[in-house]
């Protein structure tokens, strides 16, 4: 990202530092987990794992534990960046260094049980109120950021549409999009397919699933774009959709435009997830919005492709202006299947900004 | 994320392989005087809890609690419906699904009344899962058995080697498709992506050192520009949770590239002599092309699917001369910058 965009990251992480009395900070990251790291340092650690410390002067350590991802990052980050296999030692080293400071971490859960414990014990709060609302709550170049990934999920769910066809097994149809993502520049992608028909109960990697006639083929896509997620959901039929196929997309095209209808600044995640959830109660099928059938129905996204708030009926987060969502109804229909639709979306003051430009249509894709 | 084929095959991994890795785990632990197991596990430390169930998460974490007898659990807090999906793709191991998976774990283990913990790499394991289990399970002691865990996880068997072979035949016909007719770095490597995932890769990672002039480092396609001169591509991937690498440099003038392919063919023909030390056989099979400026070799690590084992300057962390290795070679060629990787071994 530009050093602009990044000093304004940095700039953030300080204020909200100083706001806590926090005097270092230590961000913990890995390939699943990469979002924290990649707030302070802009480097998205691929392998092994990673420690960052960020200090109130501003000055920042990344620490890696894989020789090639240290080459990485001193291609192209502004952090000093160091080496080390045992990447626990390194970074109590370097804690210890600094002396006896009010140190915080986060994600804190996730944090190296040998950084808190051993010979000395480290006294390390939780910095989950330092950063959880910076991820969430986005400056306008993070939101451009999830714009262009916006716009790359649209472009490969096109790609996704021509690649799908009876014969093809699913694991071919993410060879072409990974492919195509790679050449557009994105190194990272968050997908899950389904194939098939009523026994479908939610999607998964592809497990070698030939495409027939008359197969559901569920998708979600989710580039990043200087690591900043967006994600589109889409159904498409493999020939013509079913009557019954038609009937229950109906109900999900309800379900998320209401649900998109109801995001502005000030709502809660429930008030959002209730939208959609009135809408499957209203067709007789309030219980597939439960948690047999359906995880969220919806999520925030950036840095980490499932971010705060979860839309969920039993959660109170309020939306704020500038957090990026996806609104997605997705869920197990007892007539033809588990079927997905959702667009994501910014929270602005009074409504919301539209990022996904697909059509809102129940694909098919010709037999032939 | 594992995004792409996943899926459990048993004439390529049969459960009484992985039966036999457990039986020689459980050996191991024994001579520690440990009751029970714990391993961690996410998409990027998969190592240890594929090694024993042949899966790994595609996304989120999970923890692998073995027993003294009995199944394995795999506790995870993803949903009942992909607990579903686990159970399809995963040979060994009950599926649970919380969402506090180390409580669950934690209770479990008072249960079944065990006191000494064996967790591999406890200096590694999060420390939120350490908590909740230490608070389900009061007076337990948490042991480090990351070194009984390597000697258990010492010899490569049958089913890994065979799962290596068809990773490496993949890693080489990746490597073999890039576009060397492109300008853009980007357009170069897309295509050994495609070939990689549609021979079945679960994972890949493509990345390339568009300059070697400039720099050996390998970079993702988000900040990758022109290529040099001199250019190397390097395909990371999985078969069916089997890592390997493979590297491969290019020129753009004819000259330089048949210096290339040549050092490219000591890579694929190197093989250590008995009793060979690893550095002395990367110099007699490399000498011959330029100068040796660096080497590395990696294998599987506790959950680490590749770790640096030995190198150049002498570290030597657990190298294992007898299992399959992914060997690293950077040289000087006629002033320019050649790197090469490939697995070795099989």
């Amino acid at each position: 990202m530009s050093k602009d965009a990044l000093a304004a990251r940095r700039r953030a992480l300080k204020d909200a530092m100083m706001r806590e009395e926090v005097e270092i900070l230590v961000l913990f990251g890995n390939n699943w987990h990469a979002d924290h790291l990649r707030y302070a340092t802009d480097f998205g650690i691929q392998e092994g794992q990673g420690v960052a410390l960020v200090r109130e002067d501003g000055s920042i350590t990344l620490i890696l534990d894989d020789p090639a991802e240290c080459e990485r990052a001193r291609a192209y980050s502004t952090c000093e960046t160091i080496f080390a296999p045992a990447l626990v030692a390194e970074a109590k080293k370097q804690l210890a260094r600094a002396g006896n400071h009010n140190i915080a971490a986060a994600p804190y859960h996730l944090l190296p049980y040998g950084l808190l414990h051993g010979d000395k014990d480290l006294r390390v709060s939780d910095g989950a109120k330092i950063v959880e609302r910076l991820l969430m709550n986005k400056m306008e170049v993070e939101i451009d950021a999830v714009r262009k990934a916006a716009a790359l999920a649209d472009e490969g769910y096109a790609i996704f549409r021509n690649a799908a066809r009876p014969g093809r097994k699913d694991y071919e149809l993410v060879a072409e999009m990974e492919s195509f993502f790679r050449a557009k520049g994105v190194p990272e992608n968050f997908m899950i397919v389904g194939v098939g028909g009523q026994e479908v109960r939610g999607m998964a990697p592809p497990g070698g699933k030939i495409l027939k006639a008359g197969d559901m083929v569920t998708t979600e896509l989710t580039p990043c774009y200087d690591g900043y997620y967006a994600q589109i959901c889409r159904t498409l039929i493999v020939g013509e959709p079913s009557e019954a196929q038609h009937q229950a997309f109906a109900v999900y095209l309800e379900a998320m435009e209401a649900g998109i209808a109801s995001v502005k600044a000030g709502v809660t995640a429930a008030h959002v997830a209730k939208a959609e959830n009135d809408v499957f109660r209203k067709y007789g099928l309030g219980d597939y919005v439960t948690s047999e059938y359906t995880r969220v129905r919806g999520h925030g996204m950036g840095l980490f492709p499932d971010q705060k708030p979860a839309i969920l009926e039993d959660v109170q987060i309020t939306l704020e202006a500038g957090m990026t969502l996806i609104v997605h109804p997705n869920t197990y229909h007892p007539a033809v299947g588990y079927l997905v639709l959702g667009d994501s979306l910014v929270v602005r003051d009074g409504g919301h900004e539209l990022l996904c430009g697909t059509p809102r249509e129940l694909f098919s894709v010709p037999l032939q | 994320m594992r995004r792409g084929l996943m899926a459990w095959d048993p004439a390529e991994v049969p459960a009484s392989a992985l039966a036999d890795r457990r039986a020689r785990l459980r050996a191991e632990l024994a001579r520690e005087g440990v009751d029970v197991f714990v391993a961690y596990t996410n998409i990027a430390r998969g190592g240890a809890v594929w090694w024993l169930t042949g899966f790994t998460p595609y996304w989120n974490e999970g923890l692998l609690y073995a027993p003294a007898d009995g199944e394995m659990i795999f506790a995870t807090a993803l949903s009942k419906r992909v607990a579903e999906w686990i159970i399809s793709v995963m040979p060994a191991g009950e599926v649970t699904t919380t969402p506090r998976p180390a409580a669950l774990i934690g209770e479990r283990i008072a249960v079944d009344g065990a006191k000494r913990i064996g967790i591999l790499e406890l200096d590694d394991f999060p420390a939120g899962h350490a908590q909740a289990i230490l608070q389900a399970a009061p007076g337990v002691e948490l042991v480090d058995v990351t070194q009984a865990f390597a000697r258990a996880r010492n010899a490569c068997d049958a089913v890994e080697h065979l799962l290596l072979t068809k990773a490496d035949a993949l890693a080489q016909a990746a490597c073999a498709a890039v576009d060397v007719a492109q300008i853009e770095a980007r357009a170069f490597i897309a295509p050994a992506e495609s070939v990689a995932r549609l021979g079945g890769a679960e994972e890949c990672f493509t990345l390339v050192a568009c300059d070697l002039g400039a720099s050996r480092a390998f970079v993702r396609t988000e900040s990758m520009g022109a290529l040099g001169q001199t250019y190397a591509a390097r395909v990371s991937l999985a078969y069916k949770g089997a890592w390997t690498r493979h590297v491969r440099s290019f020129a753009k003038a004819a000259p330089v590239q048949d210096q290339f392919n040549q050092a490219h063919a000591a890579l694929m023909a190197f093989a250590p002599q008995p009793g060979e030390a690893l550095g002395a056989a990367v110099a007699r099979a490399f000498g011959p092309f330029g100068t040796v400026v660096n080497w590395g070799a990696e294998q599987p690590r506790g959950s680490y699917p590749l770790a640096p084992v030995a190198n150049l300057a002498g570290s030597a962390q657990g190298f294992t001369a007898s299992a399959p290795f992914v060997l690293d070679v950077e040289m000087e060629i006629g002033g320019r910058r050649w790197i090469g990787a490939r697995i070795i071994g099989l």
